[in-house]
């Protein structure tokens, strides 16, 4: 880390003078996520945090994520909260009136702006149009479907429980209960996947008219069945040189189509009339939550193994810190503790310094539009990225990894692939 | 103290891995001189034996005390011997301590080069050979046949060798029977000056370098008064302590005639008591010291740099404890543009280089890069200077050389007579000069060549271990300097020369081994941000390319929700297998770049 050439900003010093002003902070909003760890079946590749087969704790599951809902609000509830988002696992294997009660916790505990985003993650398997309507109902407006692809055997090899078939069903019954805002995710990058198979997807998605698009890159996690079967041999490792072919291809063919690229891997519908998207915005239909990861800022997350995060900006003699916590993981103990009043909370993280500062650039490079906000930057750490890391942005530049303007930093279309190659050059 | 007549001074001769230090260990349980209980395995070999106040002692002798059938009492003096070929000269001072030696022939491998190289020094050496045969409980061991090669090299009779198992301890006694019977008692005048010959050291901290001696003549006390010499390096000292291993270092009030133990001397350095060198007394001096004595020469040299800058100081700290024990070792600071700061080694051989890199990386834990052993060579300049050059990278520009001149070595090998034929592919590959051939056993031959040491020091051992399915062992030793047709391989990465990477070879080879190193080098240099070319170049003219193409995809793009330090985990794991990295220009090579030339296998 090359933190000589920082200027520490102390704002009764002399120096003080020569900083130009900064713009207003913004309004400091306040995301919620909410966990819900259950499936009707766990897919092959997932490693996150959920479960099939824990029916039996729904309803106990509910009340102690209420709970532990109402023991936050006390201490956040004053904050603004803008963006909601229920991921899992599929929350929509909870029922109406259990999705209900805990978006009604949320609402009693904290103040929710009027046009508060509300995502809720859906499988397209296992939903039909009258809930999709009890969604809409309870406020939802935004609805992430895990497509994953639109090819059968795809979706088979993957351990998806829907068809094609469902995804373009799902899609208008969400549209006819008055869902408007649809995000499709899919998966590139299997093995042995054929350029021409991810094209069909690809257009078959586009064809569905989505608003949001989000493409991931498959990969092996630790002690998944998909790992089992790499090791193994019955399936090859995902190839990097066809999954850069992949993205590539997906990269025009979601530019052909008018969708903005805003996030590595995330798409947003074409403009619509009259809206004017500037180069370096991320535009209007991204995702509000995500992008408050990406630009590090505040975020709650409730359920097991959810993270929080909560940044102290620098300020008079204060050096900017956050602090990170997560819940514990499993679904018993979580509601095991929060019935017996205790936090879930498993470990906590303080994130000073240099290392905070390499977490706004990781976060913050990701945005392939807005990019990292030199103000943003200097407001959170009190210094500025242009000095104190010119060394590494000369050299990334001039290997045409980056580019700037006088308002932000970003990656070029060269750098994009890259990501973690020039991330990981700002960590301490 | 003991009668003369009743020590007995002696060492184990084996091939590696034939059960040397195996049977030392039965020899010590079975004179109680180590009880079972707290027997550490193979005590003789450790060099961790004992480490009080953070020092490694080694026991290079040791003193037991058995009662023999004939009911006498004697004192019998195991003296270690170094096992690897590099340490020839070493061995030879071990043996020229002793009176006998015990020959232990793995009764399934049968004799091999090793062995012989070590009984060749035996029998020049003028010892009384104990031939044992182990391992005879396993499944494969054929103990006539071997009992017949022995016979063919040392002559006597079949039935009159030993049979044992050093595992299970069958028949161990009778071999220190045979010791008694057979090994005379040493020679030597009591009353002449004293001269004791020095066949091993080490440091302490508190006493300073203590020899292992072995006293030939005389007697010395631990008086202090009495000063002592040593005749090679006319050094003089005090005599802290005087003493045996038992295997412990225990204090006596004097060595006698025949007596193997030591002398702490207090000296500093032990260069000051070179292994080979006499100790007499200062005030009655003997006239002549013991023969024999020469200062090991280090043949090998390489550069050893820390993958991490910061960790210079702990190499240097490092290479200076062991050259505290190690006379044979050197280094000087050296530093390259593109590996920093780091020494330049030299050893006595490629497995010396090797045990000091493992005992650097083991015992100090340092993460070392080692640069392509190089020799020493000698070059006439056309001004008519001489230079002795031990680093590529110092090679004056080709227009300047008159002459260059290389180390060659005297190589025997030994094999089974079916890998002649690959044994000699290799050797002329290797621009060796075929000497000759002798059937010295059924089936198996021992051959002798003329060969550059330079072609030994890179792969060769490995090679000729797979070519002979690991049946053939070598020996080699210092014959002459030879002029030879020899260039400078530089490697670009980059279009950027890196000096560590640099080697000189026959003009010959350059294509070759150019071609493979580049290959090698694209196979272990991961992609980078950017296309990286490897040249391969001898004067300026390119030999062979390569290219690394550029990286294309490496980013996370999987939603993990808030949990960004996970994310932020996985990027410092990925800088953390950076840092093992050293970076050459805007190129991160990794180490195994450096020791590529090493692994370039069939090609070279």
């Amino acid at each position: 880390m090359r933190l000589g050439a920082c200027t520490i900003i102390a704002p009764m010093s002399s120096q003080a003078l020569l900083v130009p002003e900064l713009p207003a902070p913004p309004s400091r909003g306040l995301g919620i996520y909410v966990h819900i760890p259950f499936c009707v079946r766990k897919c092959a590749y997932c490693d996150f945090n959920t479960y099939a087969g824990l029916e039996a704790l729904h309803e106990t599951y509910v009340a102690a994520l209420c709970r532990e809902i109402t023991q936050a609000a006390p201490t956040h509830g004053h904050r603004k909260v803008d963006s909601v988002f229920i991921g899992g696992g599929t929350p929509t294997v909870l029922s109406g009136s259990q999705l209900a009660r805990i978006l009604g916790a949320l609402r009693a505990g904290f103040s929710m702006v009027p046009d508060c985003e509300l995502t809720v993650e859906a499988n397209p398997g296992a939903t039909d149009q009258s809930r999709f309507r009890e969604l809409a109902d309870l406020g939802v407006n935004r609805l992430s479907l895990g497509a994953q692809s639109f090819q059968e055997a795809e979706l088979r090899f993957l351990g998806r429980i829907h068809g094609v078939a469902e995804l373009g069903t799902a899609v208008d019954a969400a549209r006819a209960a008055g869902l408007q805002r649809i995000n499709l995710d899919l998966i590139f990058g299997l093995p042995g996947q054929e350029r021409v198979a991810w094209h069909r997807s690809l257009d078959a998605a586009l064809a569905l008219a989505p608003e949001h698009l989000s493409l991931y890159s498959l990969i092996v996690e630790p002690e998944t069945p998909l790992a089992a079967w790499v090791a193994s041999g019955r399936v090859a490792a995902p190839d990097d040189d066809l999954a850069a072919d992949l993205y590539e291809d997906a990269r025009e063919r979601m530019a052909a189509a008018g969708y903005l690229h805003y996030e590595i891997a995330n798409w947003v519908r074409p403009p619509v009339a009259g809206e004017a998207v500037d180069a370096w915005t991320s535009p209007p239909g991204a995702s509000r939550h995500n992008l408050r990861y990406w630009r590090n800022e505040d975020y709650l997350g409730f359920g097991p193994g959810a993270h929080s995060c909560l940044h102290q900006p620098a300020a008079e003699g204060a050096a900017h810190q956050a602090r990170r916590w997560w819940n514990l993981k499993s679904v018993p103990e979580y509601i095991r503790r929060l019935g017996a009043g205790q936090e879930p909370e498993d470990q906590s993280e303080r994130v000073v310094g240099a290392l905070a500062m390499a977490e706004s650039m990781m976060l913050g490079l990701r945005l392939v539009r807005e990019g990292l906000s030199w103000a943003a930057f200097q407001r959170l750490h009190g210094v500025d990225a242009r000095e104190c890391y010119a060394p590494i942005l000369a050299e990334l530049s001039e290997w045409g990894m980056l580019e700037s303007s006088s308002s932000a930093l970003r990656l070029s279309a060269k750098g994009v692939p890259l990501g973690n190659q020039i991330f990981s050059r700002f960590l301490p | 103290m003991t009668d003369t007549s009743l020590i007995r001074n002696f060492c184990i001769i084996a091939h590696i891995d034939h059960g040397k230090s195996t049977l030392a260990d039965r020899l010590l349980e079975a004179t109680a001189t180590i009880d079972a209980r707290n027997m550490v395995a193979q005590a003789l070999d450790s060099m961790d034996l004992e480490r009080e106040r953070g020092v490694t002692i080694k026991a290079s002798a040791v003193r037991m005390r058995y009662p023999a059938k004939d009911g006498l009492i004697y004192s019998l003096n195991l003296i270690d011997t170094p096992g690897h070929v590099d340490f020839t000269y070493e061995v030879s001072r071990a043996l020229a301590a002793c009176e006998g030696a015990i020959l232990v022939v793995d009764a399934s491998q049968g004799v091999e080069a090793q062995t012989l190289a070590n009984l060749y020094l035996a029998v020049e050496a003028g010892l009384e050979i104990v031939p044992v045969l182990n391992k005879i409980d396993l499944p494969a061991a054929r103990p006539d046949e071997v009992a017949d090669e022995v016979v063919a090299i040392l002559g006597g009779k079949a039935e009159d060798i030993l049979r044992i198992s050093a595992k299970s301890g069958l028949n161990v006694e009778a071999v220190l029977e045979a010791v008694v019977r057979h090994v005379p008692p040493p020679a030597g005048d009591p009353a002449a000056p004293l001269r004791a010959v020095v066949f091993d050291s080490h440091y302490d901290v508190y006493k300073g370098v203590v020899a292992h001696v072995r006293v030939f003549d005389g007697a010395v006390n631990a008086i202090r008064d009495e000063r002592l010499r040593l005749m090679a390096t006319e050094v003089t000292f005090e005599p802290l302590e005087v003493g045996t291993f038992t295997p412990r270092m225990t204090p006596v009030d004097r060595l006698n005639t025949g007596a193997v133990g030591y002398i702490a001397t207090g000296l500093k350095d032990v260069r000051q008591a070179q292994v080979g060198d006499t100790i007499t007394h200062v005030a009655r001096p003997a006239t002549t010291a013991l023969p024999g004595y020469h200062v090991a020469k280090p043949m090998v040299f390489a550069g050893l740099y820390p993958t991490d800058s910061e960790d210079y100081i702990g190499l240097r700290d490092a290479l200076d404890k062991l050259r505290l024990n190690d006379a044979a070792l050197v280094s000087e600071p050296e530093s390259s543009a593109a590996l920093g700061l780091g020494f330049r080694c030299g050893f006595l051989g490629l497995f010396h280089m090797e045990i000091v890199q493992e005992r650097l990386e083991r015992e100090y834990n340092l993460d070392l890069l080692a640069t392509a052993p190089s020799v020493i060579y000698e070059v006439l300049k056309r001004d008519g200077e001489h230079l002795f050059i031990d680093n590529p990278a110092d090679l004056p520009d080709p227009s300047h050389i008159e002459a260059i001149y290389e180390p060659w070595m005297h190589l025997t090998v030994w094999s089974p007579d079916a890998y002649i034929g690959p044994i000699m592919e290799l050797v002329t590959k290797r621009r060796g000069d075929f000497e000759k051939m002798e059937f010295v056993a059924e089936g198996r031959v021992m051959m002798t060549y003329h060969i550059p040491l330079s072609e030994l020091i890179v792969e060769f051992y490995d090679q000729l271990k797979s070519r002979t399915r690991g049946y053939a062992s070598m020996d080699y030793q210092f014959d002459n300097y030879r002029a030879g047709d020899l260039v400078r391989l530089d490697i670009l990465i980059n279009d950027e020369p890196v000096d560590a990477l640099s080697l000189i070879l026959h003009r010959d080879k350059a294509h070759t081994v150019g071609s493979a190193l580049a290959r090698k080098l694209k196979e272990v240099i991961p992609r980078q941000m950017f296309k990286v070319p490897i040249q391969a170049a001898t004067g300026g003219r390119i030999v062979a390319r390569q290219t690394v193409n550029a990286m294309r995809k490496d980013v996370l793009a999987k939603c993990y929700g808030g949990d960004v330090t996970r994310k932020r985990k996985l990027l410092e794991k990925q800088k953390e297998g950076k840092k093992r990295m050293k970076r050459i220009g805007a190129v991160e090579l990794p180490q195994e770049a450096f020791m590529a030339v090493l692994k370039l296998g069939e090609d070279s």
